[in-house]
């Protein structure tokens, strides 16, 4: 009984803390993912932005050498796996490694990925494209460079007044950190749940064991030994915690032995009559 | 001079029957809990596959429904519910009051899957739903079970009770 009365108190606690931890740290993981992943596209947002302004002028007069720098000079960062500047066919006019991409590498996929918006009659060619693919671990956005009057009046160029995007640049950025940072996250997480968990369940247990289960332990022994006869002066001295509980049994156990006292001296009485009365 | 007749004690056996049919009753309810734990399991595993068993919507079904909630809505409402419902159910344990819902929560999470299905969150929020799920269903089975055991335990005690007074 007494076993049961432990399993009853703590399985439904271990339950409910167990299942609410791990579910909140689940939880909590994916909304920290989200927000490093929104981040991590504002930053590509804010690179494609930065390249499309820096190569708007040089667009403008079409400067291929400056195009071709720009777009080198962007690979060299670290973080940029794929810089590509396609006409509206969707065929490569600059790239960073033109010639040289190894298939099933980071800018191969961009290049697969980004290639689906390009082709013409597609829903969403005049919108910006964004992906983000934790698997193969890289962000990939992709813009269409649209017509404006500029481009149409400018003498070198052959681009007509119906012509809706003139092309796209595709930015292909590795999220190799951000997957270590959120792997770091889960570790840390997971031994922060074991913790929490073990803490939260050994505290529990202690407690109810503390102010429970060891003095209904012992009112359980005491109650044992005045049921084989013990007398109340004999049991032993018990703590407070159940109260008046532990009182009244004491008190119960107390006027049992008055009783017995009682009786013993009634019959000693009654002896005594009955010896004055031969 | 009269000889007094003890009166014959009435037939037993009827209620010992009752109290026997009681008990099966009872350890039929008890069951419940597991039950539904088990169909949530199998809901989950098609979860998982994100419903690819299933044949997809019309066009005119998905048009007619819109568009799913975004996601973080459905993560807040998941929490507040995840919460909500495990107070509930250790508040029923405490007071030991019948319990109830079981059917219920299944019906909550199964739509909070549908949800995240419909919002393209599944695959992300899996294993938040589907651990809620088990504490929920995992501490309401365990109050069904602690609860019927203690009434088959009472209907035990009277079955003692009838069968000394038919010896």
């Amino acid at each position: 009984m007494f076993d049961n009365l432990i399993a009853r108190a703590i399985i439904p606690v271990t339950i409910a803390v167990t299942g609410f931890v791990i579910f909140g740290c689940l939880l909590l993981y994916s909304f920290i993912k989200a927000d490093m992943t929104a981040d991590a596209v504002r930053y590509a947002d804010s690179l494609v932005e930065t390249v499309v302004k820096s190569t708007h002028y040089s667009m403008m007069e079409d400067d291929r050498d400056a195009l071709r720098n720009i777009v080198a000079n962007v690979d060299s960062l670290d973080s940029v796996e794929r810089v590509r500047i396609y006409d509206q066919t969707g065929h490569p006019k600059f790239s960073d490694l033109e010639g040289i991409t190894e298939p099933g590498s980071v800018a191969a996929k961009v290049d697969t990925w980004a290639k689906t918006f390009m082709q013409s009659g597609y829903p969403g060619r005049e919108n910006i494209q964004q992906r983000v693919d934790h698997e193969n671990g890289y962000i990939a956005v992709t813009v269409p460079i649209l017509n404006e009057p500029k481009c149409f009046t400018a003498a070198c160029h052959v681009h007509s007044e119906g012509e809706q995007t003139l092309g796209f640049l595709s930015i292909g950025i590795t999220s190799t950190q951000l997957e270590k940072t959120l792997a770091v996250l889960r570790y840390r997480m997971i031994i922060f749940s074991i913790m929490v968990l073990f803490l939260t369940i050994g505290g529990v247990t202690a407690l109810l064991r503390m102010n429970l289960f060891l003095p209904i332990l012992r009112l359980t022994y005491n109650a044992e030994q005045a049921a084989q006869g013990v007398a109340e002066y004999d049991l032993p001295k018990s703590d407070h915690k159940l109260g008046k509980l532990n009182k009244d049994f004491r008190l119960l156990v107390k006027q049992r032995d008055q009783a017995l006292e009682d009786l013993k001296a009634m019959g000693n009485l009654d002896r005594n009559v009955d010896d004055g009365s031969r | 001079m009269t000889q007094e007749t003890e009166a014959p004690l009435p037939d037993i056996n009827p209620l010992r029957k009752q109290v026997q049919a009681k008990i099966k009753r009872l350890e039929l309810h008890s069951s419940t809990g597991l039950w539904i734990l088990a169909l949530f399991t199998v809901l989950s595993m098609g979860a998982f596959h994100n419903f690819d068993f299933l044949p997809p919507l019309s066009e005119g079904i998905r048009s007619a429904l819109g568009d799913g909630p975004p996601v973080k809505y459905i993560n807040w409402a998941l929490v507040m519910y995840g919460f909500s419902a495990i107070i509930l159910i250790l508040t029923q344990m405490a007071s030991d009051k019948k319990p109830r819902g079981a059917l219920g929560h299944f019906g909550y999470l199964g739509v909070f899957y549908l949800f995240y299905h419909f919002s393209e969150g599944l695959s992300e929020n899996f294993w938040a739903i589907f651990v809620v799920g088990l504490t929920i269903l995992g501490l309401q089975s365990y109050h069904v079970w602690n609860y019927y055991h203690e009434k088959i335990q009472e209907q035990r005690e009277i079955l003692v009770e009838l069968d000394k007074l038919m010896d």
